[in-house]
């Protein structure tokens, strides 16, 4: 048996014993404030919204305080004739406390607090504590049956391993497609062009973070100063007009150089995205800014102006889009199941109106699909993406 | 409700309410509550509160009496036996002396704090508990012992270890009754655990286990019990019984007696020893089955006379009580007592069976269900001895034929050397073999 | 740090105060995210070896060369082991893959008795494919089956890093004594597996405890390359030896080895806050 062991003696059990019939006499007196439970008001001289309370030789006034969780200020104003301290306890740990407030002065406290009872102290060490009421709301309800960070780390690895067997994917078409290139078999490159575009859209809500790598790899001739003859036309949509547009003319060897660049810039991708470090609030955010762009820009423009491949690019956005829909869902279900219902119908929308254009040829170029049509998908997208807007706030991540 | 730390010193300051009334109960009445047993202990002491199934029976002062850890012998040989009894034995992972200097240290640091006692670390519960926590988060010292012994094959299976064995130490052999379960026998580490109850032994076992993982591996073990007695009316010391109903232990040497043990227990200057064995002992251990179903069939005078006892009083057949020496001088022809009867065979009470004497300190055990659908009960016998071929060697050759032998059969445990003791805190198990290793000449590797 | 190396030898050697035995994180830490996606990718890959190679083993069986069957058998399962923690996600699956007779009441001649161990018993103690075709397109089916399940599945990261321990706590409680694979003795290919599968989940996680406790991975690696380096002795072919050649001294470092891993392993999950 050590020293450390021994030491403390029999003493322990008595302070035990004498300090737990103090916080009985305190939970008898609780009883006896509770029926003289006063609401907080507002401070009436504060347009801070900060909760008054003053300190007088004896107490606290008032004494019992009710204020609704969250974010709460406390303008305190020494009324008594000494120095005091003022703080706000949970137990015996203090939450909050400001020290040394002069008498005849008023300092403001801000606490964040959970709902349940806590003390304040009130001047002087021998006076009454306060009891401060702490009443649930709307969003501490929220916020206490919030998914952990824990739960986010298995849909977060999820979607990583996504972007990682995806990255690969299209890095190997990307090759292929480069391959068919070099070789000058441009008719074979042209049956590879769309599929090698199909992982990147499936990716696109992380991809668009690089932007340099987005330049690169997918720019439009159209935001180009000198459009197609601009030398920053590289990427995939340079190679679209050389197989697929006005550039044919010129044949393989032009290509080469773009389709090498393209492949070197998507290995460099692959190697940002495993790097990428996601929160989970990026989940969602990315997804609806995707949705959101897709239902702005992409949907009533159209991109893919050479070869006309957007309806194919905009189902493998959507996919990517369902990817993290199907990660967070089951997260938003215990907290907003109602938010969580209105996502998968909006997915199931936006996912028919693209298929309702698919025909038995696959999908028609987009220079064929009408301004009514595009109208619908745009509205179908942006709906989706406003739902997407509310997954966070829904899961406590805002 | 958090407990006094002061309490495994003091034992009547226990501030859990019941052990308190126990306490002041027991002293009150003027007789430690340590001698009553469990049930009449509660009795005794709860009065005013219902007792329920689930309750965990009440503990008693036994549970503080503790063993020193320091000496110059290993407790748990010559210690009064308690209750309840375990050996196991292990194979270890020494490649090197440093290997074996590490496990050593490391037994010492676990045997001090479990035998003494004292309060568990409390880790993160995210973390596995660094306890079994089966006896609570204190560990009352329960009158633990832990008596470690080296067996033959750590010394033969490692060179640099080879010159240092025990001269008598050996692989125990198959005598002509034994039916050796190979999964049952030897080993390179034996440890002993004894104390008042079983719960202790088991928690001190985990905790080695637990913490000693990267050394020992387990090999076999096996438990046992010896009976509670209610003190005899006239004062008399009884021995124990073993399953087959008999009393035993009866001719031990006086364990009480430090001049005796020296002399047949501990290996001393006279025995021709390696130095650092000075201050151990030899370690036998056999399980032996008995076959209870077929001796509780047999004839009350027979089994008498295949003891040599009488069964109720334990006194020799040509005695009153079980202190009275036997007169086989009286009896040259087995009259009385058969020459072949089991007493005789082990101890002929001549004056050279002094010189083959041992210290037995054996446990019962009930292990359940044979395949044959009989009990699986015996002995677990464990006995100590300065010598081993003049000690159990002799003893057990002189028993090769004896009767009894229809009904037990030995079928596992092994030989192993006690260390000698730990003389002083700071110091370790098994120190004068890490520095006798130390200081060998070097021997090209 | 163990207990013992801490204390050993010191006057402190009585102390029960013991502070910082092993320090646990209050919360999981998103640095967890690349060692679970990286897990995923690893199991991934597991898994469709595993739907391949008992492709071959099945139809090896179906077209009745025992030899060959014989010879798939072990490698097959090795895919299983490496991947068991998360096999062991759903219960189904597991016990009809990879249960041993003994889990039956009538042990081999009870008809849910399937999967691995009942194709094992077919061919080595009845010596013969014949009656095991059903049970190979079952195993087929259900490995195929796992294998979908786990496609979109996010891993539960606790039951990953949870997963290295039970691997070694697998590895001590039954494929350390030879009783998994009785019949075929292929035990030290399972061994290998599972501690692979162990090591694979500890080097993904060990540069988030690397700089809270270096002495913890030291010891843990040394470990690991102890098991490694014994069962590399028994190496034949592509493959291991039959399990009775494993000497008994190697056995009790074997033992020693994975109990110890067993018992840090088990303090992973703590150390990287997960409950």
């Amino acid at each position: 048996m050590s020293e450390e062991a021994k030491a403390p003696g029999g003493r322990t059990p008595l302070r035990l014993a004498v300090l737990g019939s103090a916080l009985l006499a305190v939970a008898g007196a609780g009883a006896f404030y509770d029926a003289t439970l006063q609401r907080g008001t507002r401070a009436g001289s504060g347009a801070d919204g900060a909760y008054r309370v003053a300190i007088t030789a004896s107490a606290c006034e008032p004494n019992v305080l009710s204020v609704p969780a969250g974010r709460r200020a406390f303008a305190i104003d020494n009324r008594s004739d000494r120095p005091v301290e003022w703080e706000i306890l949970q137990g015996v740990m203090v939450v909050e406390e400001r020290e040394n407030i002069v008498p005849g002065l008023s300092q403001t406290v801000t606490a964040r607090l959970a709902p349940g009872d806590y003390e304040m102290t009130c001047g002087l060490l021998s006076n009454p504590r306060g009891r401060l009421h702490v009443t649930a709301t709307e969003a501490s309800a929220a916020a206490a049956v919030a998914p952990t960070l824990k739960a986010f780390i298995g849909p977060l690895s999820e979607y990583k391993v996504f972007l990682g067997l995806q990255g690969a994917e299209l890095l190997r078409r990307a090759r292929q497609l480069a391959a068919a290139i070099e070789a000058g078999d441009l008719a074979k490159a042209r049956t590879l062009y769309q599929p090698a575009r199909l992982p990147y859209e499936r990716i696109a809500a992380s991809a668009a973070r690089f932007a340099d790598l987005q330049d690169a790899i997918d720019p439009a001739a159209a935001y180009l100063a000198r459009r197609e003859q601009d030398p920053a036309f590289t990427g995939f949509h340079r190679l679209e007009y050389g197989l697929f547009g006005d550039g044919a003319a010129e044949g393989a060897a032009p290509l080469v150089p773009v389709a090498e660049r393209l492949v070197a810039d998507l290995s460099t991708l692959n190697e940002r995205l495993r790097a990428l470090t996601l929160t989970p609030a990026d989940l969602a955010d990315d997804a609806a800014r995707l949705a959101g762009q897709l239902a702005s820009a992409r949907i009533p423009a159209g991109e893919d102006r050479y070869a006309g491949g957007d309806l194919a690019d905009l189902e493998a956005g959507l996919a990517g889009i369902g990817k993290i829909v199907g990660l967070l869902e089951p997260l938003v279900r215990t907290t907003a199941p109602a938010v969580a219902d209105e996502l998968k119908s909006r997915e199931a929308v936006a996912e028919a109106a693209v298929r309702r254009l698919h025909g038995p040829d696959g999908f028609p170029s987009y220079d064929k699909v009408g301004a009514d049509d595009r109208r619908a998908l745009a509205a179908a997208f942006q709906a989706l993406a406003e739902s997407l807007k509310k997954l966070n706030p829904a899961m406590g991540l805002a | 409700m958090p407990r006094d730390d002061s309490s495994t010193s003091k034992p009547f300051l226990a501030t859990d309410r019941r052990r308190l009334l126990l306490g002041l109960g027991a002293a009150a009445g003027g007789t430690l509550a340590g001698s009553l047993c469990p049930a009449q202990a509660a009795r005794a002491g709860t009065t005013s509160e219902a007792e329920h199934v689930a309750d965990a029976p009440l503990g008693t002062a036994r549970l503080q009496q503790r063993q020193p850890f320091h000496g110059p012998h290993q407790a748990g040989i010559v210690t009064p036996r308690p209750a309840a009894g375990l050996v196991a034995a292990f194979d270890v992972v020494v490649q090197s002396p440093a290997d074996l200097e590490r496990l050593f240290r490391a037994l010492t640091v676990r045997i001090a704090f479990l035998t003494q006692g004292g309060r568990t670390p409390q880790l993160d519960p995210k973390l596995p508990p660094a306890d079994s926590g089966i006896l609570g988060p204190e560990i009352e010292p329960d009158n633990l012992t832990i008596t470690v012994g080296l067996g033959a094959a750590l010394f033969e299976n490692r060179p640099w270890l080879r010159p240092f064995k025990p001269k008598h130490l050996q692989r125990m052999a198959g005598f002509p009754n034994d039916a050796l379960d190979p999964e049952l026998c030897h080993g390179d580490l034996s440890i002993q655990f004894c104390a008042n109850t079983p719960d202790s032994n088991i928690h001190a076992l985990r905790d080695l286990l637990k913490n000693l993982s990267d050394q020992l591996v387990l090999r076999w073990l096996q438990d046992g019990s010896v009976p509670v007695v209610a003190p005899a009316a006239d004062g008399e010391k009884q021995s124990a019984r073993n399953l087959l109903g008999f009393r035993d232990g009866t001719a031990n040497p006086d364990s009480g007696d430090p001049a005796t043990m020296a002399r047949v227990v501990w290996v001393g200057e006279a025995n021709d020893e390696p130095a650092w064995a000075r201050g151990g002992s030899y370690q036998v251990v056999r399980i032996i089955r008995m076959l209870v179903e077929s001796w509780d069939r047999t004839p009350l005078g027979e089994q008498q006379r295949i003891f040599g006892r009488k069964k109720v009083s334990g006194a020799p057949l040509d005695g009153r009580t079980e202190a009275d020496v036997p007169d086989y001088a009286a009896d040259p022809d087995g009259r009385v007592t058969p020459l072949d009867s089991h007493i005789r065979r082990a101890n002929p009470r001549t004056p050279e069976a002094r010189e083959h004497l041992i210290l037995r300190r054996p446990f019962n055990y009930a292990n359940g269900v044979t395949k044959s659908r009989q009990l699986e009960q015996g002995l677990l016998f464990v006995c100590y001895q300065a010598d081993l071929e003049k000690g159990f060697l002799t003893v057990q050759g002189r028993l090769d034929g004896e009767p009894l032998e229809e009904y037990v059969k030995p079928i596992g445990g092994g030989y192993f050397y006690a260390l000698p003791g730990v003389p002083r805190p700071g110091d370790y198990l098994g120190r004068p073999l890490v520095e006798a290793l130390a200081a060998r000449p070097s021997t090209p590797s | 740090m163990k207990l013992n190396r801490l204390l050993a030898g010191s006057a402190l050697a009585l102390a029960v105060g013991l502070p910082g035995l092993a320090a646990a994180k209050v919360e999981p830490s998103l640095e967890l995210v690349q060692p679970l996606a990286d897990y995923k990718i690893y199991i991934s890959e597991k898994l469709q070896k595993l739907v391949d190679d008992t492709t071959a083993f099945t139809a090896a069986i179906e077209a009745g060369e025992l030899d060959k069957a014989k010879a798939l058998y072990a490698p097959t399962r090795a895919s299983y082991e490496a991947v068991e923690p998360v096999a062991e996600l759903f219960g189904d699956l597991d016990a009809a893959i990879d249960a041993r007779a003994d889990d039956f009441e009538k042990r081999e001649k009870d008809p849910n008795f399937t999967g691995f161990h009942r194709l094992e018993y077919g061919l080595w103690e009845k010596d013969s494919t014949k009656g095991l075709a059903p049970v190979a397109d079952k195993l087929l089916a259900d490995v195929t089956e796992l294998q979908g399940r786990v496609v979109d599945l996010p891993l539960p990261p606790e039951k990953v890093v949870g997963g290295a321990a039970d691997l070694m706590n697998e590895v001590a409680a039954s494929k350390i004594s030879g009783e998994e694979d009785r019949y075929s003795h292929s035990d030290l290919w399972d061994f290998q597996a599972n501690v692979d599968g162990a090591e694979k989940i500890f080097e993904l996680v060990e540069p988030l405890v690397a700089k809270d406790d270096p002495a913890f991975v030291q010891r843990v690696s040394a470990n690991f390359k102890t098991v490694d380096d014994t069962l590399a002795k028994y190496r034949a072919g592509q493959g291991f030896e039959l399990y009775d050649k494993l000497s008994e001294s190697d056995r009790t470092v074997l033992s020693a080895a994975v109990n110890t891993l067993a018992e840090d392993l088990a303090t992973l999950r703590g150390k990287l806050g997960l409950n």
